[in-house]
């Protein structure tokens, strides 16, 4: 606790008065990515929850709307939807080189480990105790998968029930529904996923035109 | 023998027209195994590191580059995934031209409560894959409930996951 404050106080203040919210530099990108690549431990949902917490909750360079409209957007672009992210955030927060500097963090520690752990796992690949802390491992991640889903959801079931209550419930049947075509009708991910865009398309349009009517 | 472009092409095309991490899968496993350039077992194994290394679990690729090819095959497949994400700059742009009419705002919208949706199953197949049983549920449960206090550090978690599960089975 003491150690985060002395930290805050020699931090470098800003050279030039700085307006909106702050604007990190590049080192200070680098820095905060390369953390996040060192723990991302645990797959992409777990590093999902670390990004959301390092860049809406710790450093406040994104609002909790637009990441999650970030990672809506990246579901549509091809690739490993995590590094579609890194770049989008990275972006955000300080342009192209701000893209680059973000995905090079992120990438470096991850992909240096996963080689090495890859290379100690081929010798080690037999134990029995390697085999049962994956086991253990597996269940957490899908805790924090749980977790951080309902936490991307809530601000979208909220925005919905702003709007109205047939809205409210388009979202709910667009959320069960979804989950339902892949796990029981076996549907294709991109199907299921431009249907639900599609919909959600029609319905924010239907009410676009509805307070159009009613305006005078 | 493993020729380096054909293979770095091999990785770059199926994650050119897939999405996610693991959809690239069902071209590659194709694609390597006609070559015998890669078994079955290497891909079960690739598939588990992705999951425990760090960085996002479709990283499981280099994992795979380095069980087939060594040193060379994780950088060519480490390259070849890092090159499709880049096209949510265009798709990004796309959407900021279009981004305000009220139907490009609803399909994200649309798309965002699916993508929670199918999150969901994804998770509870991958629980299901591990073997779902009293311990393992006991352990979904302590890292919700850790996860929620945000004190706990995800790799503290995580390993202390792997002792559980050292010591439980």
């Amino acid at each position: 606790m003491s150690n985060a404050k002395v930290e805050l106080i020699t931090e470098e203040a800003p050279q030039a008065p700085v307006t909106g919210p702050v604007q990190p530099s590049l080192w200070q990108l680098l820095r905060v990515w390369f953390m996040l690549g060192l723990q991302s431990f645990g797959g992409g949902t777990a590093t999902l929850f670390l990004i959301r917490r390092a860049v809406v909750e710790q450093h406040h360079w994104v609002s909790e709307g637009a990441f999650t409209r970030d990672w809506a957007l990246c579901q549509a672009a091809p690739g490993i939807n995590l590094l579609c992210m890194t770049i989008l955030l990275g972006r955000q927060v300080a342009g192209l080189p701000g893209a680059l500097v973000a995905m090079a963090g992120l990438m470096l520690p991850s992909v240096a480990i996963t080689i090495v752990m890859t290379a100690l796992y081929a010798d080690l690949r037999n134990l029995s105790m390697v085999q049962a802390a994956l086991r253990g491992i597996v269940p957490a991640t899908v805790g924090m998968g749980l977790l951080l889903s309902t936490n991307m959801a809530r601000p979208l079931l909220a925005s919905s029930r702003r709007e109205s209550a047939s809205s409210l419930s388009v979202g709910i049947l667009l959320l069960v529904g979804s989950a339902a075509a892949v796990q029981f009708w076996h549907l294709p991910v991109i199907v299921v996923l431009c249907a639900a865009g599609a919909i959600g398309a029609l319905n924010a349009w239907y009410h676009a035109s509805q307070a159009k009517v009613g305006q005078p | 023998m493993i020729e380096p472009f054909l293979y770095f092409w091999l990785i770059l095309k199926a994650s050119l027209f897939s999405t996610g991490g693991t959809g690239n899968l069902p071209s590659i496993h194709a694609d390597l195994l006609a070559r015998n350039w890669a078994t079955d077992r290497q891909f079960a194994e690739a598939l588990a590191i992705g999951q425990i290394s760090p960085g996002p679990s479709g990283f499981w690729v280099i994992s795979l580059g380095y069980l087939t090819d060594g040193v060379r095959g994780a950088l060519l497949a480490t390259l070849a995934i890092s090159l499709p994400p880049m096209l949510i700059l265009a798709v990004a742009a796309l959407h900021r031209r279009v981004g305000d009419h009220p139907a490009m705002q609803g399909f994200v919208h649309g798309l965002g409560l699916a993508v929670c949706g199918i999150f969901l199953v994804v998770v509870i197949q991958l629980l299901e894959e591990n073997g779902f049983d009293a311990i393992s549920a006991l352990i979904v449960l302590a890292s919700i409930g850790l996860a929620m206090t945000k004190r706990v550090p995800v790799p503290v978690l995580l390993l202390l996951a792997g002792l559980a599960g050292a010591l439980l089975y």
